[in-house]
């Protein structure tokens, strides 16, 4: 409860900091809050699996145990890079961890919320369900990411229905 | 929850559990003296810590158990049915009290009296033993009988009452209230442990225990020998080493291929070898348990069911020292109850039935387990109705699982495997212990989950078996590395049973097409093929066989075979498995991932899925029983050999008794004056060149870069290395009868139609036994000196 009313208060002084590590996929640049980021693994090949859903990047090895990625380009519906991609490993809910792909990392920002925006009513669905808003900057808009909606549990479940 | 408490609940569970057990046996034996002390101390030690940590309720029914069980232990009562099923009903009881102090912190609101009350009934006057009246409420009278400490042993009781009253062992009886003695000589029985931490572990803990320790006043458990041997470890902890173990080998695994040319790297990397599979052996040993921690449950369940269902049956167990981890023997424990409530309730019929079937009245109920290869077997065995396969036929069609021409060629094993789809019950009433068509499908799921098998087989009137394979580990299997699409997969050897070779230029005769479904010739019979590739990738065409080496792994699982075609073979590894998210486990095809020995990553196909998915159909029982025969047949009459090549001429040497074959450059061959041996893993084997490998006749001075072949066997209790050129191939032998006689021709066989000189490991000497060596070790102390 006090957590609540404490982000409304934020909200209300609207100077509320966040950290997001800016990655580029295509010409965007999207944000990922740095506090579910596990590690960055610089530049890897994930291993493809035939017959997996578009949006499956391949699986990486990471500290033991074998994680499937998702691919942000090919989850937008782009041709896959060719050769090696950045990985962010990303913890979402319930202690479950997955990659995420992208073209490249760049460095961490530190955002305001008071510029943030909500998503656009104009973004097709597809996107509006996957992006968390946006966070207008100088240089142009970071697309936030919600590592809770990238989840592959939840696209297989989204995909299904 | 504090550790005491904690330590407390542990400790009575294992009590409760040890109790159980003797109760069902104690209504066979209902004299037991050495039984009925077991009870009573499982009860008492939870009566004397709950008084010491405050749970009243939990004492108050402890104590009205423990006054009945005083009584039955010194004779006064007779452990008959209905003093039993009111002691079970303690046990479950003091087990739901226990459990809410687990859960909630406290005992719970429960009331108790009725079955305290129950308790206390039992111990009226009129129910003691009448013969002897006097005792009853006169402990003095007690203590003449009780003085008689030189009777501590059971076996000596006869059947009279009183007798048993003199053989139960007690001399602190004395006091002046013998109900509540809490002095006791435990009787020296060997089922008993007094320590409660032996349970977990395993009988090395529980032998150790007899010493008759004295269950102290104090509130304390009692401290013995057990407690000092074994330790209580949170599985967790385990399952976290067992993970590390896992890495552990897959990092050897990559040292060891990328070390294989260096030669001083190679045998650092050697030793790390050894010592990761020992570490991995030991971390899974602690991890073993015996498959009796899930059988001791089932007497008691068996009685109650009995009870419920009129029925009378016999349990029979087996190979319950059988180990197996600890994560997989809690996933069976759900399938086999089910297992065993399917065989009481549709199984075994009652007992006027099976008389008039003129069978027993007394059914018979087999649990077995054992080893078979790298998997053990838990069978659950009945003799009863068997299930009528038309009636499976009929509510397979009748629920619309299949047409009804498509039933009427499907064969009984495959009908059977209907009786696992969820849903499907063919009893015509739901009883409350089952019937709702749940069972079937909960047992396969289970053990499908931790990667075993279930197989049924029934003969109408003569009963069923419900056959599980469990693999004896999860987390690391051997299996085959194939190749397709570029990308290395991994085929679990357990399902795989031979391979099969097709060389470029045979490839288009090899492979048949019967419209489109390509198949191979496999001794005789027709084994339909998956193309890996075209399987993995959809709308490819594999119609026009390539003209390169194919590989065809020949795949039998879950009754089904079929040939998988692939297109090259690496080698075979232990891999590690690596769970796979939820949303590759969907394809249906890969049952996890691995780290290959170079680093790279494989998907572990999972060929029961893939023969779902192709289609493929169940081999007929027939069939497989034909096969089977065949092969039978051909080994009980021939041994098999391993056929080689020294110097030119060929030999025998029983398959049995080959350990490994080796590769060893020829410098690594040593020699004790003239007989050579071999520095293999730290030990010493003696070598049989009878061939002359090892020095070929007109050869110069060599270099010890020649590679020779070692072929390691088993002799006796000792292991011997026979050099060899070649090794050619592995053939079943007949035995030879010299003309004009009947005797059989020793050391000599017939091998692929010739008549093969077989290789007498007997005859190989033993190395010197090193006694003259003493004296030179005390020669060379004194020099030191």
């Amino acid at each position: 409860m006090r957590k609540v009313a404490g982000g409304k208060r934020g909200e209300r002084a609207a100077t509320a900091l966040v950290e997001l590590c800016s990655v580029r996929v295509g010409n965007t640049l999207y944000g990922v809050p740095i506090a579910h980021i596990l590690e960055i693994v610089g530049s890897s090949r994930p291993h493809p699996v035939p017959l997996a859903p578009a949006y499956v990047g391949g699986l990486v090895h990471y500290r033991g145990d074998v994680l499937t990625t998702v691919s942000l380009r090919q989850l937008l519906g782009s041709e896959p890079k060719a050769g090696a991609q950045a990985i962010l490993v990303l913890e979402s809910a319930a202690q479950s961890c997955f990659g995420l792909l992208v073209d490249s990392v760049s460095e961490v920002l530190t955002v305001s919320s008071a510029d943030y925006e909500p998503n656009p009513s104009t973004l097709d669905e597809r996107r509006r369900s996957l992006f968390a808003g946006a966070y207008k900057l100088k240089e142009g808009l970071l697309v936030m990411l919600d590592p809770e909606r990238l989840d592959p549990m939840r696209l297989s479940a989204q995909s299904a229905a | 929850m504090d550790e005491l408490t904690r330590e407390f609940l542990i400790e009575s569970q294992e009590g409760l559990d040890r109790m159980e057990r003797c109760m069902t046996e104690l209504e066979e034996r209902p004299k037991d003296t050495a039984l009925l002390s077991e009870i009573f101390r499982s009860v008492h030690t939870i009566k004397g810590t709950t008084g010491f940590l405050g749970f009243k309720r939990l004492e108050k029914l402890a104590h009205a158990g423990e006054n009945l069980l005083g009584l039955l232990r010194e004779g006064k009562l007779e452990a008959a049915p209905p003093v039993i099923t009111v002691l079970l009903e303690l046990l479950d009881g003091l087990r739901a009290i226990l459990k809410a102090i687990e859960s909630e912190g406290g005992e719970g609101e429960g009331e108790d009296a009725s079955l305290i009350g129950r308790l206390e009934a039992l111990q009226a006057p009129a129910q003691l033993v009448t013969k002897q009246p006097a005792q009853e409420k006169a402990p003095k009278t007690q203590t003449s009988n009780a003085r008689r400490k030189g009777a501590p042993g059971k076996k000596q009781a006869p059947p009279a009452s009183e007798a048993a009253v003199a053989a139960v062992p007690e001399e602190a009886q004395a006091k002046a209230q013998p109900k509540q003695a809490k002095v006791q000589q435990a009787p020296p029985a060997p089922q008993q442990s007094s320590a409660p931490a032996a349970a977990e572990k395993k009988e090395v803990a529980a032998a150790a225990v007899a010493t008759g320790e004295e269950e102290s006043q104090k509130a304390h458990p009692p401290v013995s020998t057990a407690a000092e041997s074994t330790l209580r470890v949170d599985v967790t902890l385990l399952n976290r080493m067992m993970n590390l173990v896992g890495e552990l080998v897959l990092t050897r695994n990559q040292i060891l291929q990328a070390t294989a040319s260096d030669p001083g790297m190679t045998q650092l990397s050697r030793r790390l070898d050894m010592v990761t599979a020992d570490l991995r052996e030991s971390v899974m040993k602690a991890r073993m348990q015996p498959v009796s921690n899930i059988f001791s449950k089932m007497p008691r369940m068996l009685r109650d069911l009995c009870q419920v269902l009129n029925r009378r049956v016999r349990l029979l167990i087996e190979g319950q020292e059988t180990e197996l981890d600890k994560s997989l023997l809690e996933a069976i424990k759900d399938p086999l109850t089910h297992a065993v409530r399917n065989s009481l309730d549709h199984g075994i019929e009652p007992p006027e039935a099976r008389v008039a079937a003129g069978k027993d009245p007394e059914g018979t109920l087999k649990l077995r387990a054992s080893h078979e290869g790298s998997h053990v077997v838990v069978e659950v065995q009945d003799d009863g109705a068997g299930i009528q396969v038309e009636k499976v036929r009929r509510k397979a069609i009748e629920r619309g699982l299949i047409t009804a021409d498509r039933a009427a060629w499907m064969s009984e094993r495959e009908l059977l495997q209907f009786l696992f789809v969820p849903g499907f019950s063919t009893a015509s009433a739901v009883t409350n212990v089952s019937g709702r068509g749940v069972g079937m499908d909960v047992v396969r799921t289970n053990v499908e989950r931790i990667g075993g098998k279930v197989e049924i087989d029934s003969k109408p009137g003569q009963g069923t078996t419900l056959r599980m394979r469990i693999p004896l580990t999860l987390a690391i299997i051997p299996a085959l590395i194939v190749r397709s699409l570029d990308q290395s997969f991994a085929v679990p050897q357990g399902s795989l049973s031979e391979f099969v070779h097709i060389p470029p230029e045979q490839a288009d005769k090899a492979i048949e097409w019967m419209e489109g479904a390509p198949l191979y010739r496999l001794r005789g019979r027709l084994l339909p093929l998956v193309f890996l590739e075209g399987l993995l990738k959809p709308g490819a065409d594999c119609s026009v066989v390539q003209q390169r080496d194919n590989f065809i792994a020949v795949l039998d699982t879950e009754g089904r075979s079929f040939g998988l075609v692939v297109d090259g073979l690496a080698d075979p590894e232990e891999i590690v498995v690596k769970p796979l998210s939820a949303v590759l486990k969907d394809i249906g095809i890969y049952s996890g991932a691995t780290v290959l020995g170079n680093g790279e990553l494989a998907l572990i196909l999972d060929p029961g899925s893939i023969a779902v998915k192709a289609g493929i159909r169940l081999s007929s029982e027939e069939e497989r029983a034909d096969a089977d025969d065949d092969v039978e047949q051909e080994q009980a009459s021939r041994v098999e050999y391993l056929l080689v090549e020294a110097a030119g001429r060929p030999a025998a040497v029983p398959l049995a008794d080959v350990l490994r074959i080796e590769q060893v450059p020829l410098g690594r061959i040593e020699y004790i004056g003239f007989r050579p041996v071999l520095n293999f893993e730290g030990q010493l084997l003696p070598i049989e060149d009878a061939g002359g490998v090892l020095n070929p006749p007109g050869s110069a001075v060599e270099s010890g870069e020649r590679q020779i072949i070692v072929v390691v066997c088993r002799e006796g209790s000792r292991q011997v290395g026979i050099t060899v050129s070649h090794v050619l191939d592995v053939a079943a032998g007949s035995d030879l009868f010299e003309a004009g006689t009947c005797q059989q021709a020793g050391g000599v066989t017939l091998l692929k139609e010739r008549v093969t000189g077989v290789v007498n490991l007997g005859g190989v000497p033993p190395l010197e036994v090193p006694q003259p060596d003493c004296g030179d070790w005390s020669l060379k102390v004194e020099a030191a000196g």
